[in-house]
């Protein structure tokens, strides 16, 4: 586990395109141990983008720049080598998967991480321990893991769903896009309350997020705007409040200016 | 005491008929039937790659095969051991013949089964009743295997009978041969039972054909399964043929998991007012295997209705066909229809051909029908190895959980694991898989 401090996400001047279509330009974050950032910007800017470049989903293709993650290059790895490295994703629009358990995805990826560091595999009563405790945390009913990975789940459901493999996973970096999208109030406070369970010196949380309301619940280090695939401006929690107050356009024509 | 192998087909099976007929069993009027059977079959000739419904068939790895059907009795051959089902009662055949030495004495309440032959010259009005093969290209299989058929099997279940016990029929092949024979399944009115039709065994070269007769009676209800588990060197061709009388429900789920070249070919015709079936079915051809299926259901009356589902995985250079039919015949009002094809083709050569045809010849229906063709879903794959699953395994559980949507539906636990185990055998890197399903 990387130390309170440590460089753990450092993307430098990425370019990524997607269906021949530049999407990222020139991206550029770190990300240290212990913090929480939260990404701003609009609809279509590249926020998703970012993460599935980071996550390693295939459709996209970097074309320059470069990805660091605890000192090894992210990109040259496969999807499920970052996965088990300690990188999640919590999708923003998470699949539905019938005939795939739900309970039994965690455990398989559960042992994968266990395996990739050498544990064994978890113990099965141990496990169920586990999973009930975190269902606890994030409120959900047993039902759901006996169910297909997200199947019939709500929209909230399945962003719950997402958080509760999270917090068992306990990954080194999060990566959580617009978790906090289509929840309900309450829902909102048991999925922070879940995101907040995690924040820890060793690990980095990065969240893509439409409302600052998310942010008086997990407070951020850092706030950037994201458009036109670039990081255009950074600051602290102020920056949502101001965002929030005046939109987009300012940070844009600032930068134009710049 | 085969025919020389480059005589033209018809003439290997009219020597291997002549060879045979002293020693076919079965009295007179069986016998009627068998050089009835004959002699259309050697005016028509076998169907080939120019019909219609049989231009997917491997041909050459057909045609390759001996038509000579084993002429002794082999009760004396090894028996494969079968699915073991609690409280089930087993009728087995070997090579097509009913064998009462390798089947359970004691049948349940209402079951009966018997040498075919035997039960055509006791009861004249069953030979009367008993389909006669027609003479169209779908039916010439059911023809040759009339032809031959010395002993067969019949399986009653007496009207009002509830029979709980699975009726397991256990069909084995014993060898590199041929056989050609046929069961006739009857389930009286207002009966229910369930029947697991399991083949097994048949070595390299051997060639099985069989014809089936189902009929349901009114009111009456029957689930049959029907498990494909071959060897990957035989060859099995079926012409399944089922008539619903009024009110009755058929469920039949058919699992062609085995066979180098498997053609099932069904024709289901929905006779009786407001009968309904269920035809659900699963191939999964790996390697260089085959599977060829071909269904007609006929809506013959009004308010009947159909669910068909068929589920296909080819990987490898595995072929899979489905083509099916459903007609709607008129004055067939109110029928209701759903037919779904969904398959997946997991690597570049294999192959898989879907055609769905659905012929509506009256007002006032319910038709719809479904086919894709496909690979796994991308995004589903991403999101299994976004949480560390490794590719072959995701791709496994994908495939499985594809397989699963009808293998969920057998109802017997013990079946459905067996059935399990089964595909995940045919999935691409099924040795990795196997631990996690
Ligand atoms: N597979 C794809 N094919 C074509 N275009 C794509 C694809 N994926 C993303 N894009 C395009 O890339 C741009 C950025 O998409 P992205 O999903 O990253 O936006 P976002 O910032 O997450 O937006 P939102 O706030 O609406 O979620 C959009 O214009 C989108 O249409
Ligand atoms: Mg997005």
């Amino acid at each position: 586990m990387p130390q309170k401090g440590e460089l753990i996400l450092d993307v430098r001047d990425l370019h990524a395109k997607v269906a021949g279509k530049q999407i990222l330009n020139g991206l550029t974050l770190q990300v240290r141990a212990g913090e929480v950032h939260a990404i701003m910007g609009p609809n279509g800017s590249g926020k998703s983008t970012l993460a599935g470049v980071l996550a390693g989903r295939g459709e996209y293709e970097v074309v320059s720049g470069s990805v660091t993650y605890l000192g090894q290059d992210l990109l040259a790895l496969p999807a499920e080598e970052r996965a088990r490295a300690g990188v999640f994703l919590a999708f923003q629009y998470p699949v539905e998967i019938p005939g795939v358990n739900n309970v039994y995805l965690l455990k398989a990826a559960l042992n994968a991480l266990r395996k990739h560091r050498g544990q064994p595999e978890v113990d099965a009563f141990e496990f169920l321990g586990l999973v009930r405790e975190k269902m606890k945390l994030m409120q959900m009913d047993e039902s759901f893991l006996n169910r297909g990975v997200n199947e019939g789940f709500s929209g909230g459901e399945k962003k719950r769903n997402e958080v509760l493999q999270m917090t068992v996973l306990e990954p080194v970096l999060a990566l959580l896009d617009e978790t906090d999208s289509g929840l309900d109030i309450d829902a909102l406070k048991v999925v922070s309350t879940g995101v907040n369970s995690l924040r820890g010196e060793g690990r980095a949380i990065v969240m893509v997020t439409h409302y600052q309301r998310l942010l008086d619940y997990i407070v951020p280090d850092q706030v950037h705007v994201l458009a036109g695939g670039r990081i255009l401006k950074s600051g602290g929690k102020d920056l949502a409040l101001e965002l929030e107050r005046r939109g987009y356009d300012w940070v844009r024509q600032e930068a134009a200016a710049a | 005491m085969s025919a020389r192998a480059d005589a033209p087909l018809v003439e290997r099976i009219a020597r291997a008929h002549a060879d045979l007929r002293p020693r076919l069993r079965g009295g007179p009027a069986w016998q009627a039937r068998r050089d009835a059977a004959l002699s259309r079959l050697l005016q028509r000739g076998l169907p080939d790659r120019r019909d219609e419904n049989w231009k997917y068939l491997d041909w050459p790895e057909v045609l390759a095969r001996e038509f000579a059907p084993v002429t002794a009795a082999t009760a004396e051959a090894p028996t494969p051991a079968g699915l073991e089902l609690p409280g089930a009662c087993r009728i087995v055949t070997v090579d097509g013949r009913y064998s009462p030495a390798l089947s359970d004495r004691s049948l349940p309440a209402g079951v009966s089964v018997e040498e075919l032959g035997a039960a055509l010259d006791r009861e004249p009005e069953l030979a009367a009743r008993l389909r006669v093969p027609g003479e169209d290209a779908d039916d010439r299989f059911a023809l040759l295997a009339e032809a031959f058929t010395d002993a067969g099997a019949l399986v009653r279940i007496a009207a009002n009978a509830d029979v709980q016990a699975p009726i397991h029929l256990l069909h084995i092949a014993t060898g590199a041969a041929a056989s050609h024979a046929r069961l006739v399944v009857e389930a009286g009115t207002n009966s229910r039972a369930r029947i697991l039709e399991q083949f097994l065994g048949g070595g390299d070269g051997a060639l099985s054909n069989l014809a089936v007769e189902v009929t349901v009676g009114a009111g009456a209800q029957l689930v049959h399964m029907r498990l494909h588990e071959q060897p990957a060197g035989a060859a099995h061709v079926e012409t399944l043929s089922v008539t619903q009388a009024a009110d009755s429900r058929y469920r039949q789920q058919s699992f062609i998991l085995g066979g180098r070249v498997l053609r099932s070919g069904l024709r289901l015709e929905l006779a009786g007012r407001g009968a309904e079936c269920e035809v659900e079915g699963l191939f999964m051809v790996e390697g260089i295997r085959q599977a060829d299926i071909y269904t007609v259901i006929d809506h013959l009356a009004p308010h009947t209705r159909t669910v068909e589902t068929f589920r296909g995985v080819a990987s490898d250079r595995g072929r899979g066909s489905f083509n099916g039919r459903i007609v709607v015949h008129e004055g067939a009002v109110k029928a209701d229809s759903q037919q779904s094809s969904r398959n997946l083709i997991l690597t570049p050569l294999a192959e898989i051909n879907a055609r769905p045809q659905l012929e509506i010849l009256t007002d006032d229906v319910k038709c719809s029908h479904g086919t894709t063709i496909g690979s796994l879903d991308p995004q589903q794959l991403f999101y299994l190895l976004s949480r560390g699953i490794d590719p072959a395994v995701a791709r496994g559980l994908l495939t499985f959980a594809f397989c699963e949507d009808v293998v969920a539906r057998i109802p017997w636990p013990e079946a459905r694991r067996h059935v399990e185990e089964l595909v995940v055998g045919r999935l691409p890197d099924r040795d990795i898989i196997r631990e996690f399903v």
